[in-house]
């Protein structure tokens, strides 16, 4: 534009020229900025999927529940029937045992002293016995002999009935050495059983869960529950493993029972396995919160529901949290 | 005739440039407080932008928005798992604690539980750290508004230690998020975790957020859960909207700015209107001139038009650069942290000037509309 | 900008460019009404240079304003070159002006941010030439009247005499066939004025081309090849000459 009217020597006119340009350009950078820096406000995927239902259950109505992994036995607390110090234990955490095999010894030093006197007790029986009827034997024969004396006067009356009283005596101490026998046999059958005691055993075959027991420690009888000790030894069947799950009882009418449920252990939804129906434990209990202390209170009632795990090979441990995707009965919408 | 009539305006430079600083200033005035306003308000759906992956939000019936809530039975979680179509749910718990800092002081905090096993919840991104440090005991992320606010600048709060509700907690790390409308310092940590950092109540589940299935919509899973749960449910959209009217409603910022936006407006009819009707008026003998020789009314208003688009033009582009510069200087101070312009806001001023000129331009014009060109010869 | 195409001159009399018959004006004053003009009856012919004279508030201005197309009559009737201008529409009749009439204003009415050469060539901008070959043309003019030097100057850096000038140049630019002067010597002195008619005379009058200037300056009354005295709204000498009792 040579032609500018205000003459000069100016090739661009700032107001005509130069603005409008400059104008152009800045609203389309502004446009520019504006639009590539508008929030980020998509959904985004999560980066590992929660634990979630699939297959069949994906589409149909299903229920939903927070379970624990539990022995098929459910958990038994070995106890000890008699005080003392831990002598020997035999197993350990993961180990299985059969029924009866022994888990701890308590010392038995007590009792075999006891058993010892005892079998001491028995040979003094013994002893008096031998000595009595050795006595009686005398006095009988003595008694004969005086029976058999015709002479009345070669024996006198009262040597008879001396006679006579001693062989009885003999006989009565004789007896009393016999019960002496029994009795201190049966003391000593009574320390053999307590010997016996002394060895915990299994009760059943299961997989050692868990040993709060260490020798040399004081074990005693009765007094563990309801204190905040734990079991000397937890144990329990876990070929197979159960998973005890509750549900809301909201949710527990819908709940198609002897279905099976997909389970998957918290933390890897991914690991999913289908776990057969067992049984729904006939009392509806409150909700006992899995992630908080003992004392909370609740108002939620859950029907607690068992199923049986298949092998896992160790993809599932006892007392674990799952979660558990069963089906519900197909109905109306409420 | 639209060159002669750029050139009349360009010629007069004071009115020309005082055109622009009234159209320039309305726009900046109205673009700016709008970003500011609508930024201010999208701070009360600051929860719900921070947790990107939830498509629905579980809630209780009572529930309003990210911080006003009521807590639920922890089964909640398995009802909302229950219901068809829901591919996965999480627990979500957000709840108010005071922390005590390294220095003794009290500060409230906002603590929110994420899912303990996939962290569904936590921003998008991190500023400092992974989000993996929360599978660590006790450990917190810390959101980078708190970070300012706990500890001097300069100062990495990694590894700092906190008491929360008797518990110790770490920082081991910063997430990247949206400030909340309070600026509340957020902690963010595992759910477990979070019900020991905030005082026991008899429930503590605030929130279930769920996925969808592929080929659901979101808003029909949630009428579902609404439906067959007892509880309320709302889309991300939805619960993000409920934030910003509850803000809205609770406060008086919308006056505020809403006042200060027509004050621009007001502002910009009367520089503008001045200016151009003076600008018409020392102009009124050519324009009586040209309709003379032989100018239609018609094309008057083509050359007034001109005038005021090119004002328009360049005034808008001023303010809107103006506005956008604001917004990239103040980026980096924590109140205006994630600010944006919404791409509407500069359509909405670009229309404000448009009916500022469009008002202005029509009262100017009456006078040169009315000249009969006889007036010239007198 | 739609070419209006030029009018043909249909009057049996190619010579009488503009033809006015009862041309009556009124003008409201509060309650009543002023007759400005009463029943004007005239030809102005082409090729001439015709004075309209009178004293102020005789009526001349409104006359001019009419036969030029600027101002609506009461009552009477305008042809212009064959045209009955007051038939015409609106828009019609601004591009009739457009394309016949060349106007100088007795203050020029030069667009101040526009350079001469520019303001010469806005009748042909407003015909929509593109604004480079219109400048090009007033400039051709410019120089014809001696100032193209100038022509890239504003109106504010030009003398009082230039300036009218360029408001010359703006008026034949576009060649009319009508041009319309109101008091050209007005503000001049006397050596001025004459040069500025003689100017006029040599450039604005053509055999095909009406020309009428206003004004009351008794200096330049010999120049005219025709006078049209006005009275009161009424035309009370109509000559060659002013009467020698005016």
């Amino acid at each position: 534009m040579a032609l500018l009217p205000e003459g000069g020597f100016r090739s661009l006119s700032v107001s005509r020229q130069v603005l409008p340009v400059v104008a152009a350009i800045g609203v389309l950078v502004a446009a520019y900025l504006i639009l590539t820096n508008q929030p980020d406000r998509t959904i985004s995927d999560p980066a590992e999927m929660p634990a979630h239902a699939d297959g069949a259950l994906a589409d149909g109505p299903r229920v939903a529940g927070a379970g624990v992994v539990e022995p098929s036995s459910e958990l038994v607390s070995i106890g000890t029937s008699l005080g003392g110090l831990v002598a020997d234990v035999r197993v350990r955490p993961g180990d299985y045992v059969t029924k009866g095999q022994p888990l701890f010894t308590v010392d038995d030093r007590a009792l075999r002293a006891r058993l010892e006197e005892t079998g001491a007790a028995i040979a003094q029986a013994r002893a008096a016995i031998a000595e009595a009827a050795s006595a009686a034997e005398t006095a009988g024969r003595q008694l004969e002999l005086y029976r058999q004396v015709e002479d009345a006067a070669a024996v006198s009356r009262a040597e008879v009935i001396r006679a006579e009283g001693e062989a009885q005596a003999a006989r009565s101490r004789l007896n009393s050495a016999r019960a002496q026998l029994q009795a201190a046999q049966a003391a000593a059958g009574s320390a053999r059983t307590d010997l016996e005691r002394l060895t915990v055993r299994a009760p059943i075959a299961g997989e050692i869960l868990a040993v709060h027991v260490r020798p040399g420690e004081f074990v005693q009888a009765g007094a563990q529950q309801g204190g905040n000790s734990a079991p000397y030894i937890e144990m329990g069947q876990t070929r197979p493993l159960h998973v005890r799950v509750d549900i809301d009882e909201n949710e527990a009418v819908r709940l198609d029972l002897g279905k099976p449920a997909i389970v998957s252990p918290r933390g890897a939804a991914d690991q999913k396995v289908t776990a057969s129906f067992v049984r729904a434990e006939p009392l509806v209990v409150p909700k006992r919160s899995l992630t908080n202390s003992a004392s909370e209170r609740v108002d939620v009632r859950v029907l607690q529901v068992i199923y049986e795990l298949p092998p896992a090979d160790g993809r599932f441990r006892v007392g674990q949290q799952v979660d558990a995707f069963m089906p519900a009965r197909a109905k109306a919408a409420k | 005739m639209l060159w002669i009539a750029i050139r009349m305006l360009t010629g007069d430079a004071q009115k020309f440039y005082g055109l622009l600083f009234g159209i320039g200033f309305s726009t900046l005035l109205i673009t700016q407080q709008l970003t500011i306003f609508v930024n201010l308000v999208e701070r009360g759906a600051s929860g719900v932008y921070n947790a990107p992956e939830a498509e629905i939000w579980v809630m209780d019936p009572v529930s309003r928005t990210t911080e006003v809530n009521y807590a639920m039975p922890a089964t909640a979680l398995d009802k909302v798992r229950s219901v068809p179509g829901v591919e996965w749910a999480v627990p979500h718990l957000r709840a108010q604690a005071s922390v005590r800092t390294k220095d003794g002081d009290l500060e409230g905090v906002a603590v929110i539980g994420v899912d303990d096993a996939t962290l569904i919840g936590m921003p998008a991104r991190m500023k400092e750290g992974e989000k993996s440090v929360l599978f660590a005991p006790d450990s917190v992320v810390i959101d980078d508004t708190g970070t300012t606010r706990f500890f001097p600048a300069g100062v990495s709060p990694i590894g700092e230690r906190l008491e929360l509700n008797d518990q110790r907690a770490v920082i081991m790390g910063v997430a990247d998020a949206i400030p909340s409308f309070t600026s509340t310092v957020v902690l963010y940590t595992r759910y477990s975790n979070a019900l020991n950092f905030v005082p026991g109540t008899r429930n503590r589940l605030t929130f279930v957020l769920a996925g969808v299935q592929d080929g659901v919509s979101p808003a029909e899973v949630a009428a579902r859960i609404e439906r067959e749960t007892g509880l309320k449910a709302q889309i991300r959209e939805n619960f993000a909207r409920s934030g910003i009217d509850f803000i809205i409603e609770n406060t008086g910022i919308p006056t505020n700015f809403g006042i200060t936006v027509v004050l621009g407006f007001v502002v910009g009819v009367a520089i503008v209107g001045l200016t151009f009707s003076l600008f018409i008026r020392d102009n009124i003998k050519q324009f009586g001139a040209l309709k003379a020789i032989g100018v239609t009314n018609g094309k008057i208003m083509g050359m007034v038009g001109a005038q005021a688009g090119l004002v328009g033009l360049i005034g808008y582009a001023l303010g809107v650069i103006g506005t956008v510069v604001f917004i990239q200087v103040f980026s980096a101070n924590p109140f205006f942290k994630g600010f944006y312009i919404p791409w509407q806001i500069p359509l909405v001023s670009l229309v404000a000037v448009i009916v500022i000129l469009a008002i202005t331009g029509l009262i100017a014009i009456r006078s040169v509309l009315k000249t009969e060109p006889a007036a010239v010869f007198r | 900008m739609t070419e209006q195409p030029e009018q043909p001159a249909r009057s049996g009399n190619p010579a009488a460019a503009i033809r006015a018959r009862g041309v009556t004006r009124d003008f409201p004053a509060g309650q009543s009404t002023i007759r400005v003009l009463h029943g004007i009856d005239t030809d102005i012919r082409s090729g001439e240079m015709t004075y309209v004279v009178g004293e102020s508030g005789s009526g001349k201005t409104t006359l001019i304003s009419i036969m030029c197309g600027i101002l609506w009559p009461t009552d009477g009737e305008v042809e212009v070159f064959g045209t009955d201008i007051y038939r015409l529409s609106d828009t019609e009749l601004v591009n009739f002006r457009l394309n016949n009439i060349g106007f100088i204003f007795q203050q020029y009415n030069l667009i101040p941010s526009i350079d001469a050469a520019a303001n010469a060539a806005v009748p042909l901008i407003a015909q929509g030439m593109a604004v480079g070959a219109a400048r090009e043309k007033a400039k051709v003019l410019l120089d014809k009247l001696n100032i193209g030097d100038q022509a890239d100057k504003l109106p504010k850096q030009l003398s009082g005499g230039q300036q009218q000038r360029v408001a010359i140049a703006r008026a034949l630019v576009h060649e009319p066939r009508l041009v319309v002067c109101d008091e050209p010597t007005a503000a001049l002195d006397a050596r001025s004025g004459r040069r500025v008619m003689d100017l006029l005379r040599e450039v604005a009058v053509a055999p095909d081309r009406a020309c009428i200037i206003v004004t009351h300056d008794n200096r330049i009354f010999d120049l005219a090849d025709r006078i049209l005295v006005l009275e009161d709204g009424r035309i009370t000498h109509d000559g060659t000459e002013m009467p020698q009792e005016g």
